[in-house]
């Protein structure tokens, strides 16, 4: 399973990254780009590079026969299928099983599981890792009042038939549980044809936390730390850091702990990022799901740890197991994750594709840059909007936000309008400086506040 | 600051997308000329630098090298054929081109060939996956470029055809 020749199968600034841990590895490389990408600096550092198909994904990057091709035609060995596009494709891992070529991630069937969401949290609940919790169908009031002083109060109460709020109330209390229990199963019976209804802890203040783990496949794991990714919109990660702050440590331990048993119980192979839930209230977290991929984040974790994944990914996929012991990974200091997105938020986040006139970041020992523009590069408007991320790094929370904001201060870009104007603004704000902001806070809050100011 | 050779195949390739006959760069001591018509005169005034005009003739053909090396500025094959009124069938994906429909075939077209929109001329297999390529025009080959078994990839030139009845 020696690796010695990689394909890269995904574009901007992850095919670069990838493209970059490859090369120090001493490994060659070769990508398969779109007809837009053919100038872009992945397609130039890659030491060769083949036009797939047009612009349009779906007759590039997301098409499976085309990419195996391409990687078989070129005499790889391996492919890195980056974030996105083909990554938590199942069939993509098993061709490249077929064809022997090996996967840079987990194998197919340990996608497949993390991919379904029911099968998933049936992995956890066997890890013995908390999901939500909640209860079976729930046939009169009298065990909807019993369950929720099991559950604890706020609970939600849902249809088990359907979603769309139909049948669905929120219990703050027992007061007027039964009445609301009454009218939810009529509710739902009239949409659904199917009036039965089941209960969950309701979190209202929630946090996202991850770990980021990496497995030898044999079902040794470890893990290297955490990161918080609530700052949010429409359930996309705008800024990501590394650890978590927010949490007591006994249950942060756990927290790590937790993702480590459930990949290992899973026997995963490579990197991979387990969700949670952090329920601030109640002080305690739930599993969500796993991704079974090197996501965006990932850097902000490279930087406390001063580890690179993308290379424990590749000795992982290669067989050459994990080659670090848990306590070897030490966390330093804290880091900070702005994405650059190429979107207007001055005008409800629209794409704002088009020609870098200026691109020009500062470079400073504590700033990381992950990105595959230039000045004078094209912002094609065919994919993700996502042209960079910054990165930096302090001893403490409050050295990477200050030396963040100087950062997003003395970079120039011109020719395209970004969100590092609206990140600053972000980070700058007393609740996120104080760190109580939760998955709600970006849009029930902090959006609502610009738009009256 | 000096044009490097990712820069001339840039400009190479940027010139024979678009639909100007000639572009005439000089950049710091270094020229560059480049003309889609072959019986062109050169640039006006100096002579060109005698390595760049090599790609003038043909920029559309991009030959799919075998190794990893990356092709060079002038890999398309020679500058002499008078391509002029000629149509090229392209790639429209990456694939692996063949002439005949099996190895104990024919070729489906040779150079001299005369073809109508339906005539098969070749085959592009994406992962045992045949696709007929068809010529879409009347007409007769009059080069065809790629080579049997050869990977090529979206926009590589597949052959000539010179429209005609």
């Amino acid at each position: 399973m020696s690796v010695s020749r990689i394909f890269v199968a995904n574009r901007g600034e992850i095919a670069l990254r990838v493209l970059r841990t490859a090369k120090s590895m001493g490994l060659e490389t070769v990508i398969g780009v779109s007809e837009a990408d053919r100038d872009g600096l992945p397609a130039q550092t890659a030491d060769r590079a083949v036009v797939l198909g047009p612009a349009q994904a779906t007759k590039s990057y997301l098409n499976v026969d085309l990419v195996l091709h391409a990687a078989l035609a070129t005499g790889c060995d391996a492919l890195h299928p980056g974030y996105g596009f083909l990554s938590e494709k199942p069939e993509l891992a098993r061709r490249c099983d077929e064809e022997g070529i090996t996967f840079i991630g987990p194998r197919a069937d340990t996608i497949e599981a993390m991919g379904d969401k029911l099968s998933a949290i049936a992995v956890a609940r066997a890890a013995k890792v908390s999901t939500v919790p909640g209860t079976d169908m729930i046939d009169s009031a009298e065990n909807a009042r019993a369950a929720a002083e099991e559950l604890g109060y706020p609970v939600v109460m849902k249809a088990s038939a359907g979603g769309g709020g139909k049948g669905m109330f929120l219990a703050r209390s027992a007061d007027g549980l039964a009445s609301a229990f009454t009218r939810a199963t009529r509710e739902a019976q009239a949409a659904f044809g199917d009036g039965r209804l089941y209960m969950e802890r309701f979190v209202e203040k929630a946090r996202h936390v991850e770990v980021q783990i990496i497995g030898d496949g044999e079902g040794n794991v470890i893990h290297f730390g955490d990161r918080d990714c609530s700052v949010q919109r429409r359930y996309q990660k705008l800024i990501e850091e590394a650890p978590v702050t927010a949490m007591p440590d006994t249950l942060q331990r756990r927290l790590r702990e937790s993702a480590v048993r459930l990949c290992a119980h899973a026997r995963y192979r490579g990197a991979g990022t387990v969700e949670f839930l952090y329920d601030v209230a109640r002080e305690d977290f739930y599993f969500i799901e796993v991704n079974s991929r090197i996501q965006v984040e990932h850097p902000v974790t490279e930087e406390i740890t001063g580890q690179d994944l993308i290379r424990h990914q590749i000795l992982a996929a290669s067989g050459q197991g994990l080659q670090i012991a848990q306590d070897q990974v030490t966390l330093q200091g804290h880091a900070l994750e702005v994405r650059i997105n190429a979107e207007d938020p001055a005008r409800n986040f629209q794409p704002s594709p088009g020609r870098l006139t200026a691109w020009s970041p500062p470079s400073r020992p504590e700033i990381r840059l992950d990105s595959h523009m230039r000045d004078g590069d094209l912002v094609p408007p065919f994919y993700d909007s996502m042209v960079g991320k910054l990165i930096t790094r302090g001893k403490t929370r409050d050295d990477a936000i200050e030396s963040m904001l100087r950062a997003i201060h003395d970079f120039k870009i011109e020719g395209i309008t970004t969100t590092l104007p609206f990140a600053a603004r972000i980070i700058q704000h007393p609740e996120f400086r104080e760190n109580r902001i939760t998955t709600r806070w970006l849009e029930d809050s902090f959006l609502p506040a610009l738009e009256t100011a | 600051m000096t044009l490097k050779q990712q820069d001339i195949e840039t400009l190479v390739h940027l010139f024979g997308e678009s639909d100007w006959t000639e572009l005439h760069l000089k950049y710091e001591g270094e020229e560059i000329f480049l003309s889609k018509d072959p019986s062109s005169p050169g640039p006006a005034r100096a002579v060109a630098n005698a390595a760049t005009t090599a790609a003038s003739a043909n920029v559309g053909a991009v030959a799919s090298p075998a190794s990893l090396a990356r092709p060079a500025a002038d890999a398309a094959t020679g500058g002499q054929v008078d391509r002029s009124g000629w149509t090229e069938i392209k790639a429209q994906n990456l694939g692996t081109f063949y002439r005949a429909p099996s190895p104990e075939s024919d070729p489906y077209v040779s150079e001299g060939a005369t073809v109508t929109e339906e005539t098969e001329i070749c085959l592009i297999e994406v992962m045992k996956l045949f696709t007929t390529i068809r010529a879409g025009m009347t007409g007769t080959v009059r080069e065809i470029v790629a080579k049997d078994g050869d990977m090529v990839q979206f926009g590589d030139t597949l052959m000539w055809i010179e429209p005609g009845a």
